[in-house]
C-alpha cells in the first residue's frame, strides 16, 4: 500500500484549513466537550458519595458501574438507538441521527469512567482531609468540595481520561448519530468511512488529529499536575 | 451558680465488641485548661473526635451551655464552636493564610473581618515568615502552629487538641508548649488529650485519666 502520498495529501488538507475536514474535526470536539461538562458534575458527585456514605447495595453499584467500563459502546449506542428511534420511548424528542444523540450516548460511556476515576481519587484522599473541613465547622457540601480540590489531579484524570474515552469511540456515535456528513460525522466515524472507501488521505489526517488530541490532554493534565500530581 | 462549658453524661462507645468508654462522666468549666491522659489506646482520641462530632457515641449524653445536643445528628452550628485538631494537623493544598482562614470563610465572616483575624492569628502563632512557604513544605512542627492558630482564629467555644506535642522535635515541642499556655492564658477552654508532662504540669491545668472507659479522680 502506496501511504507517502496519502500522508502527504493528509497533512495537506490539515493545513490548508480543509472545511469539511475541519467540521468533522468540531464536530467530535463539540460534542465530546458537551458531554464532559453536563456528565462530570453528577458522576464526581456519585463518585465522591459512593466513597464517602455508606449505604445498602453500594458494593454492588461500584460492581456495577465498573462493569460499565467495560460494556462495548456498540451495545450502549444499541439500547439509545432503541430508545431514542420513532418507535422508541423517547422517540418524540426526535433526537436520533443529531449530534444530540450523540451527546447522550457519550455521556453514558464517559458517565463510569468519570465515576470510577473519582472514587479511586477520593478513596486515596488522606482522611483527615474532610475530618479537618468538617472539625473547623464546613457544611458536608463545603467539606466534600474541599476534599474534591485536594485530589483535583486525579479529578482531572478522570476527565481527561472520559475525554480520551469518548473522542475515539466509533460504534455508539455511528448508530446514534448515522454519520451523516455535515452534522454528525465525526472524527472516528469518518476515519471508518473514509478508509472502507479506500480514501486514506483524510483518514490519516483525522487519526493524526486523534493522536494529536491524545498526547494534547495527557500533556495537558501533566503540566496541570506539576510538582503537585507527584508523591 | 455558671453553667459548664461542656457536659458528658454516660458517653459510651464500643468497638467490635469491647467497650473503649463505659460511661463517661465529665464537666468542663468555661475557660479552663484540662489534659485528658492515660493509656495509649484508652480512648482519648476517640472521646474527642465524639465531642467534635466526628464519629457518634453507642449512647450518653453531651451537654453545651446547659443545652443537650443530638450527638448522632450534630448540630453544624456546633461544629464552628468545638474545634478538634489532629495530632498530625492535615494543611490543605493551598496558601497558610486561606488555611487559617478556612473556618471563616465556612462560617461565612466578611472578607474584611477576615483578613483582620488571619492577620492577628498569624502574629500570635509566629507564623509570619511562613507565610509564602507552602503547607507541604512545612515540618510537624510548623503545621502544628498553623492548625493552632487555624483553630484559634474560630474564637472557639471549646479547642480540643489530639496529642499536639507528640513527635515533634525539642524546638517544635516548645513553641507548641507556648501557643498551648498562650490558649489557657488567654481564657480558651482547651481539652488536650497527652501524655506530655509538662502540658500536665502547666498552670491551672486539671489532669483527668482516662482508665478502663471511665473519667477517674486523679
Amino acid at each position: 500500500m502506496e501511504l507517502l502520498e496519502p500522508t502527504r495529501e493528509a497533512f495537506r488538507l490539515l493545513f490548508t484549513g480543509d472545511a469539511g475536514l475541519w467540521r468533522i474535526i468540531m464536530t467530535s470536539l463539540v460534542c465530546s466537550v458537551t458531554a464532559l461538562v453536563l456528565i462530570a458534575p453528577p458522576a464526581v458527585a456519585l463518585g465522591f458519595l459512593i466513597t464517602k456514605v455508606v449505604f445498602p447495595g453500594r458494593r454492588a453499584l461500584v460492581v456495577l458501574v465498573q462493569a460499565l467500563l467495560s460494556f462495548p459502546t456498540v451495545v450502549i449506542g444499541l439500547v439509545i438507538y432503541m430508545l431514542l428511534s420513532r418507535q422508541g420511548p423517547l422517540g418524540f424528542l426526535k433526537l436520533l441521527f443529531t449530534p444530540e444523540a450523540i451527546i447522550v450516548g457519550y455521556m453514558v460511556i464517559a458517565f463510569p469512567v468519570l465515576v470510577v476515576f473519582t472514587l479511586s481519587a477520593v478513596q486515596g484522599a488522606d482522611p483527615r482531609v474532610y475530618e479537618t473541613a468538617r472539625s473547623l465547622g464546613a457544611n458536608r457540601w463545603r467539606a466534600a468540595l474541599t476534599t474534591l480540590f485536594e485530589v483535583r489531579f486525579g479529578v482531572m484524570a478522570a476527565v481527561f481520561n472520559g475525554f480520551g474515552r469518548v473522542v475515539s469511540e466509533v460504534g455508539c456515535a455511528i448508530m446514534v448519530g448515522g454519520n451523516i456528513e455535515g452534522l454528525t460525522r465525526n472524527i472516528p466515524t469518518a476515519i471508518a468511512l473514509e478508509t472502507s472507501k479506500g480514501e486514506f488521505a483524510q483518514g490519516i489526517a483525522l487519526g493524526f488529529v486523534l493522536i494529536v488530541l491524545a498526547l494534547g490532554v495527557n500533556i495537558a493534565l501533566s503540566v496541570l499536575q506539576g510538582e503537585g500530581g507527584m508523591k | 451558680m455558671s453553667t459548664a462549658a461542656l457536659e458528658l453524661i454516660g458517653i459510651t462507645k464500643n468497638f467490635s465488641q469491647r467497650e473503649l468508654l463505659r460511661g463517661i462522666e465529665l464537666s468542663l468549666a468555661t475557660g479552663g485548661s484540662y489534659a485528658l491522659t492515660g493509656d495509649n489506646g484508652c480512648g482519648k482520641t476517640t472521646l474527642l473526635r465524639i465531642i467534635a462530632g466526628l464519629e457518634p457515641p453507642d449512647g450518653g449524653e453531651m451537654r453545651v451551655d446547659g443545652s443537650v445536643v443530638n450527638l448522632v445528628r450534630y448540630p453544624e452550628a456546633l461544629r464552628h464552636k468545638l474545634i478538634y485538631v489532629h495530632q498530625h494537623p492535615y494543611l490543605f493544598h493551598t496558601s497558610i493564610d486561606h488555611n487559617i482562614a478556612y473556618g471563616l470563610k465556612a462560617r461565612n465572616d466578611p472578607a474584611k473581618d477576615r483578613q483582620v483575624l488571619v492577620e492577628d492569628a498569624i502574629q500570635w502563632a509566629g507564623v509570619g515568615h511562613l507565610i509564602d512557604v507552602l503547607p507541604q513544605k512545612l515540618s510537624g512542627g510548623e503545621k502544628q502552629r498553623v492548625a493552632l492558630a487555624r483553630a484559634k482564629v474560630l474564637n472557639p467555644h471549646l479547642l480540643l487538641l489530639d496529642e499536639p506535642t507528640a513527635n515533634l522535635d525539642s524546638d517544635a515541642r516548645r513553641h507548641a508548649l507556648e501557643l498551648i499556655e498562650k490558649l489557657c492564658a488567654d481564657g480558651v477552654t482547651v481539652l488536650i488529650a497527652c501524655h506530655d508532662r509538662e502540658i500536665i504540669d502547666m498552670p491551672g491545668m486539671k489532669r483527668l485519666l482516662l482508665e478502663s472507659g471511665r473519667i477517674a479522680p486523679v
